[in-house]
């Protein structure tokens, strides 16, 4: 990511500050924004993945746990940065790059599985959708579509842009997307910090009509949601969002959310997990004006990737049921999350239970690295099993059901 | 035992291939003559060795480099040689006399070598900080956070290289580089942890960097 001085003009600008850019210091790098004076000694740092991937044969499969009834398989390696997943019409899998710049296309050649780069060149291609036949790719500041992809895998056509132009931001903006009911596009533009006031369309989940173009904001308030999707009862939108750092081992929670109107806010940055004020950013509105999230999922638990379990592979229990990968702390000190929830609610957007679905990534809470792999999201096949994307070893995973 | 190395393995754990290849290097570094469980080993520092030979010319016999133009790879975690040889690679970070020598290498070549320079002992700084610059240095290396991300000794951990006793001229001339968008980073987070540092500061701290002792 290169800062360079427009870019730190727009920031400026987007985080609603009124320095001229000429003479502002350079603002804090996004991932330590809102750190205390006496957190500067913390050693609390990012973590990154393994830029070559790690074969499936070095992988500490033995060490992962299901329920019982289910088998946790390597489905393809070979996929560094494996982020976002999407499911083509007739089969592919298709994979996201957040740090790298490519897409992946796993196909069946001949009996044999193989992961291959389809698109490269790409500005973090970390989300990916299908539908009707087209492969979407949402980028850094826009979202591409790719129509008659699967026809064409070897030689992808040249792209349309859907929509171009979002905000250049320094922290979180990988994005992810959801079909929606209405054939619109949701998606996420995340903050452009840990906690700053947001530009208008900043910390929203949006949507955009891929035929018209056409945007509108859905909800604003939404720090970063890098998972989301629609109750196929309700047809409600539900997220996952990431709360804001440097608060602490014990807060605020990560959020599981639902959004019940256009425009209907939720909290960023005055206020976290529904009742929590911002010690910054508090005074200035009241926890009682925003949406309360539905489930607290617990704090720098890193929730991405959720989907609504639709198949018929997995016991009746599990239908209607939200798998969320989550993809484990950095910052704090006893580390959580690295596994996928199960997490059971009701159509009209209560949580009935959670639980752990897929675990044994963490290795040592207090360890650093403290894990061997991390989920980034989740996506059913045709067949109903369960795939789950790691990017730390560049690995997807296969979670199938037999009695 | 380095600082660096905090992955306190258990008895009978299996560990990350990062966690093993460090842990290979506290054995390799030690020179235990335990044996050690060979299925521990993702990457191979035999064949990283090898692999190496080509790179002496250059970085030194075993990558302790006595020329600031070229920098010291022993020591240096796995995980940050083999995000470098990956970014030359795939030109991300171009330079004319590396860049050919990552071109054709494959992902097994950057880990095998990646291994190999982790398991080699860093050499002791080459020269002292000067004393004006003790202090500042170290104000600025907890300012900036260098500390979180490259481990509170500087000494480097996974992705983060270590930065202690590195070349002062090479320490200043990657800063200058994160700031002004020329040395490519795996992810922007060492290019905005730079965003913030004048040219008199990326002074002060290779002055002070240069001088860290390397264990
Ligand atoms: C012809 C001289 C030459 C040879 C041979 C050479 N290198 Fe380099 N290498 C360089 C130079 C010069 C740099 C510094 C590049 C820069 O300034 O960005 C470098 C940088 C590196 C870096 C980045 C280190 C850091 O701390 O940023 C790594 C890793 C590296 N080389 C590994 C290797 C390996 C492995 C080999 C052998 C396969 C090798 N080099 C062979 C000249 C060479
Ligand atoms: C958020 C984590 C983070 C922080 C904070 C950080 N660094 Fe880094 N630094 C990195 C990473 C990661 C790399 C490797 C980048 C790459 O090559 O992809 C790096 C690389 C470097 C290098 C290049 C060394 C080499 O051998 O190539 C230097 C020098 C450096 N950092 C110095 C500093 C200094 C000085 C500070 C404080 C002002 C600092 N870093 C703060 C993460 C960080």
């Amino acid at each position: 990511m290169k800062i360079n001085a427009a870019l730190t003009a727009a920031l400026l600008l987007a985080a609603g500050g009124i320095a001229h850019a000429q003479q502002a210091a350079a603002p804090a790098p996004s991932w330590q924004q809102g750190m205390s004076g006496d957190q500067s000694t913390s050693t609390l740092h990012p973590l990154a993945g393994l830029v070559t991937g790690r074969p499936a044969s070095e992988l500490q499969l033995g060490k992962l746990k299901v329920p019982p009834g289910f088998k946790v398989e390597v489905f393809a390696d070979g996929i560094p940065d494996a982020r976002a997943i999407a499911i083509g019409d007739k089969g592919t899998v298709f994979v996201g790059n957040r740090n790298q710049s490519n897409v992946y296309a796993i196909v069946s050649n001949g009996g044999k599985r193989e992961a291959k780069v389809i698109l490269k060149g790409l500005n973090s291609p970390n989300g990916v959708l299908f539908n009707k036949g087209t492969l979407y790719v949402a980028e850094r500041e826009r979202i591409l579509r790719y129509d008659g992809i699967e026809n064409n895998l070897d030689n992808p056509p040249a792209p349309k842009v859907v929509i171009d132009g979002l905000p250049q931001q320094p922290g979180h903006f990988w994005k992810t997307m959801a079909m929606g009911p209405d054939g619109k596009i949701y998606f996420n533009i995340g903050s452009p910090g840990n906690i700053v006031l947001p530009g208008y369309i900043q910390a929203s989940i949006s949507r955009v009509d891929p035929d018209t173009g056409k945007f509108e904001v859905v909800a604003t308030g939404v720090r970063n949601s890098v998972g989301m999707d629609f109750d196929p009862r309700s047809k409600k939108l539900w997220f996952s969002s990431n709360a804001r750092d440097w608060l602490g081992d014990e807060g605020p929670a990560d959020i599981l959310s639902m959004v019940k109107y256009k425009g209907e806010e939720h909290g960023y940055p005055y206020c976290h997990q529904g009742d929590m004020a911002d010690p910054i950013y508090g005074k200035l509105r009241s926890c009682k004006e925003f949406a309360a999230p539905v489930h607290k999922l617990g704090p720098h638990i890193a929730p991405l990737g959720m989907r609504f379990y639709t198949g018929s592979m997995f016991p009746a229990e599990y239908k209607n049921n939200i798998f969320l990968a989550q993809h484990g702390s950095w910052n704090r000190t006893v580390k959580q999350g690295y596994n996928v929830i199960r997490v059971v609610v009701d159509p009209k957007g209560r949580v009935i239970k959670s639980e752990p679905f897929l675990e044994g990534f963490l290795t040592d809470e207090k360890a650093d690295p403290p894990m061997w792999g991390r989920p980034v999201d989740v996506q059913q096949m045709k067949d109903g099993s369960l795939l789950v994307s790691d990017d730390y070893n560049g690995v997807v995973y296969r979670v199938s059901y037999s009695k | 035992m380095r600082a660096r190395l905090q992955f306190q393995p258990q008895a009978g754990e299996r560990k990350t291939a990062a966690g093993a290849i460090a842990l290979a290097a506290v054995f390799a570094a030690a020179l235990f003559a335990l044996a050690m469980p060979s299925a521990v080993l993702a990457a191979d520092i035999k064949a990283g060795e090898q692999k190496a030979q080509v790179c002496a010319a250059c970085h030194g016999p075993g990558g302790k480099s006595a020329n600031p133009m070229y920098p010291i790879l022993a020591g240096q975690p796995a995980q940050f040689t083999s995000t470098a040889l990956f970014e030359f690679r795939e030109g991300k970070r171009k330079n004319a006399q590396m860049s050919p020598m990552a071109a054709n290498l494959s992902n097994a070549d950057l880990n095998d070598l990646a291994a190999y320079f982790a398991a080699q002992p860093a050499p002791p700084p080459l020269r002292q900080t000067t004393p004006a610059n003790v202090a500042a240095g170290r104000d600025l290396t907890v300012k900036n956070a260098c500390i979180a991300c490259h481990g509170a000794k500087l000494l480097g951990q996974q992705q983060m290289p270590r930065i202690a006793g590195q070349f002062q001229d090479y320490l200043r001339a990657q800063l200058t580089g994160f700031k002004a968008g020329t040395r490519a980073d795996m992810d922007g987070t060492m290019s905005s942890a730079a965003q913030g540092l004048s040219p008199q500061d990326i002074d002060v701290l290779a002055d002070y960097l240069s001088g860290l002792p390397t264990q």
